[in-house]
């Protein structure tokens, strides 16, 4: 899998000015389902330098986006974390060119977007939350193949392809039923089925998981990351679902009031939470207990459970025998002791603060 | 789940032409159209039945004098349903794109969105022209009324006309993009249409500048005294290329300013 950088630098006050696309790319077929056609893994799929956005005048301004930079390479899986207004949507429709940045620049492939749009995003698309990004009228089928020829590819010509990657997505059985007589998470499945059906090499998710049920959500995972991994799919995924990013993920970039405040692998990320708690259930742990430990220990947290109380606090080295030894001397005798591994909660919580939307929606329930 | 397991061959993917891209846009319109004609029935039952108040009541209340103008009220009532039909199905079309977030695919297509919105306001007046041509019949049947039709020289003449409504149908979808939901306000410009489709372009000439005005005179003159596409003067012809190319210019410019702005401020898709 790739890897990617944040460079952290500003290319400049150039503002993005439009070009007028006109025209296919005759000799530039778009690749479908990220084939044996993807560029060699490791050459940068996604350059972003210095993009910031604006919204509103004086006293209402909101930064969006404050001089965001970071580099994707080919084949990489980078997952967009961040608290609701963190900014994630603008800036990935900064980069798909549906909102103009007021700085910076983005390339794609080795494209200035700002420059040819009609040749940078040959080989990109995307699912944006809350948007069919399909036409439920038309069956499965028929989208796949509308938004292949939209997306310049033949669709007489990727008909086997389609048909792997329906079954794959479960869609098989479906393929003639328009789609507006599934379900939601089997239009969820369509949408990306469409985004897939052109053969982009590049794709943005915003929220790909969001009301599908436990099963379809683990369906899509693997699929993205069979994608990924043999088909050298670059994937941007902007999510609430921890499980989703630490599963599919092989890069996170953490994004907190339009700026980013961490990259790196899930591994690094972890390792950055600096916590080491442990959890300790016992019978004998009273109010005058939980003093004295406080009075010792960071305590996290205490909770009531049957016969007992349960109570988590960081120790570590020597600070673990002085725990011990304080429990004894409070004549606690302890039930369970264990360990508690810090997960990317924890470090979504410590980098931006936000409690309210980290637990986020999980499989099958709405966005917060 | 793996390709060994797949009996399907792999395929080398080859490029979409303009050809695949006109098939695509024109296909899915047709299927809409045939796979749920719901609205299409409906719209002709409609304007039937105001055809049918106009000419029964107005029989009640001008007798003879509406007789006697009977045949240019049906080729005006003609190109009105033509006219709100490209119109509304384009602004209409262009506010469901928005609704569905498939707009912004069609204007990061590789093909530019230039030639997709040209083939779908294509599409659009070939569907209206269906039905816009059931209704023709059935105002004729319903009133006795014989009428000139040239299939060619009507259908040039009246393709051209609502080749300029199509062009107001991008600037009131751009605004749309730019402001959502005010759709039912730029509806209403659909009963701006009788006024220029009864345009004094003898009286005033200038008039015939405005969109449809030009049109309906040609179309008037085709329909009702026969006269052919050829036997119009090259002025008259020019004057109604040039209408409908320009304002159909004109309102694709305000649909690429207005989603320009809208991706300035961000609302792009935002509905």
């Amino acid at each position: 899998m790739g890897d990617a950088t944040s460079t952290g630098q500003k290319s400049g006050d150039r503002s993005r000015e439009e070009t007028t696309p006109a025209g296919p790319t005759g000799d530039d077929t778009p690749g479908v389902l990220g084939e044996a056609d993807t560029a060699a893994i490791g050459e940068q799929a996604l350059v972003v330098e210095g993009v910031s956005k604006r919204f509103g005048d004086g006293e209402n301004e909101v930064i969006a986006v404050d001089d965001v930079s970071f580099t994707v390479e080919q084949g990489a899986v980078v997952g967009l974390l961040g608290p609701n207004g963190a900014g994630k949507t603008t800036l990935i429709k900064s980069i798909l060119g549906m909102v103009l940045p007021d700085e910076g620049s983005v390339e794609i492939f080795g494209t200035d977007a700002s420059d040819g749009r009609r040749g940078a995003y040959v080989d990109v698309d995307a699912m944006l939350e809350g948007a069919r990004n399909d036409y439920w009228r038309l069956t499965v089928r028929e989208n796949l193949r509308y938004f292949a020829t939209i997306s310049g590819v033949d669709p007489d010509s990727v008909t086997g392809r389609h048909d792997r990657l329906l079954n794959r997505l479960g869609l098989g059985d479906h393929a003639d039923t328009a789609v507006r007589n599934l379900s939601r998470g089997m239009k969820q499945k369509v949408s990306l089925a469409s985004v897939l059906a052109g053969g982009a090499k590049l794709i943005f998710l915003d929220e790909p998981t969001l009301g599908l049920d436990v099963e379809s959500s683990r369906t899509l995972r693997t699929e993205l990351t069979r994608l990924a991994r043999e088909e050298g799919l670059t994937i941007v995924v902007s999510s609430h679902n921890m499980s989703v990013i630490e599963d599919v993920c092989d890069r996170v970039i953490v994004m907190s009031a339009g700026q980013i405040v961490a990259d790196g692998t899930v591994e690094e990320l972890l390792g950055t939470a600096n916590r080491n708690a442990i959890r300790i259930t016992s019978a004998d742990i009273d109010d005058h207990v939980v003093s004295r430990l406080e009075a010792r220990f960071t305590l996290l947290d205490v909770e009531t459970v049957d016969g007992g109380r349960r109570i988590e606090l960081e120790a570590t080295g020597e600070e673990l025998y002085t725990l011990m030894d304080t429990l004894r001397d409070a004549g606690v005798t302890v039930e369970q002791l264990h360990t508690v591994e810090p997960d990317l909660e924890d470090v979504f919580v410590s980098l931006t603060g936000d409690t309210q939307g980290l637990r986020g929606p999980s499989e099958g329930e709405g966005s917060l | 789940m793996t390709d060994a397991a797949d009996p399907t061959p792999i395929e080398q993917p080859r490029p979409a032409t303009y050809y695949h891209l006109a098939r695509a846009v024109l296909y899915r319109e047709f299927l809409i159209f045939v796979r749920y004609p719901a609205n299409a029935i409906g719209g002709i039952v409609v304007s039937l039945f105001f055809f049918g108040v106009l000419f029964y009541g107005g029989q009640q209340l001008a007798g003879q004098a509406l007789t006697e103008s009977l045949e240019g009220i049906i080729v005006g009532y003609f190109l009105w349903t033509l006219s709100v039909g490209a119109y509304s199905s384009v602004s209409n079309d262009i506010g469901s794109e928005v609704q569905w977030g498939t707009l912004e695919r069609h204007i990061t297509t590789p093909f530019g969105f230039a030639p997709v919105a040209l083939l779908k306001g294509v599409a659009k007046i070939v569907r209206t022209f269906l039905t816009s041509l059931i209704v023709l019949v059935a105002m004729l049947l319903m009133t006795g009324t014989t009428l000139r039709i040239e299939p060619v020289t009507t259908i040039s003449i009246a393709g051209l006309a609502i080749t300029s409504v199509l062009g107001l149908g991008f600037a009131a979808g751009g605004i749309t993009v730019l402001y959502k939901r005010i759709g039912n306000w730029l509806n209403l410009l659909q009963f701006g249409f009788i006024v220029l489709i009864s345009a004094p372009v003898f009286d005033a000439p200038w008039t015939r500048l405005l969109p449809l005005a030009h049109g309906s005179a040609l179309l008037q003159r085709a329909m009702v005294d026969g006269i052919r596409l050829w036997q119009f003067s090259p002025f008259d012809l020019a004057l109604l290329v040039g209408v409908a190319v320009g304002y159909l210019a004109g309102g694709y410019l305000v649909f690429h300013y207005a989603t320009r702005r809208a991706r300035r401020l961000g609302v792009l898709g935002d509905y």
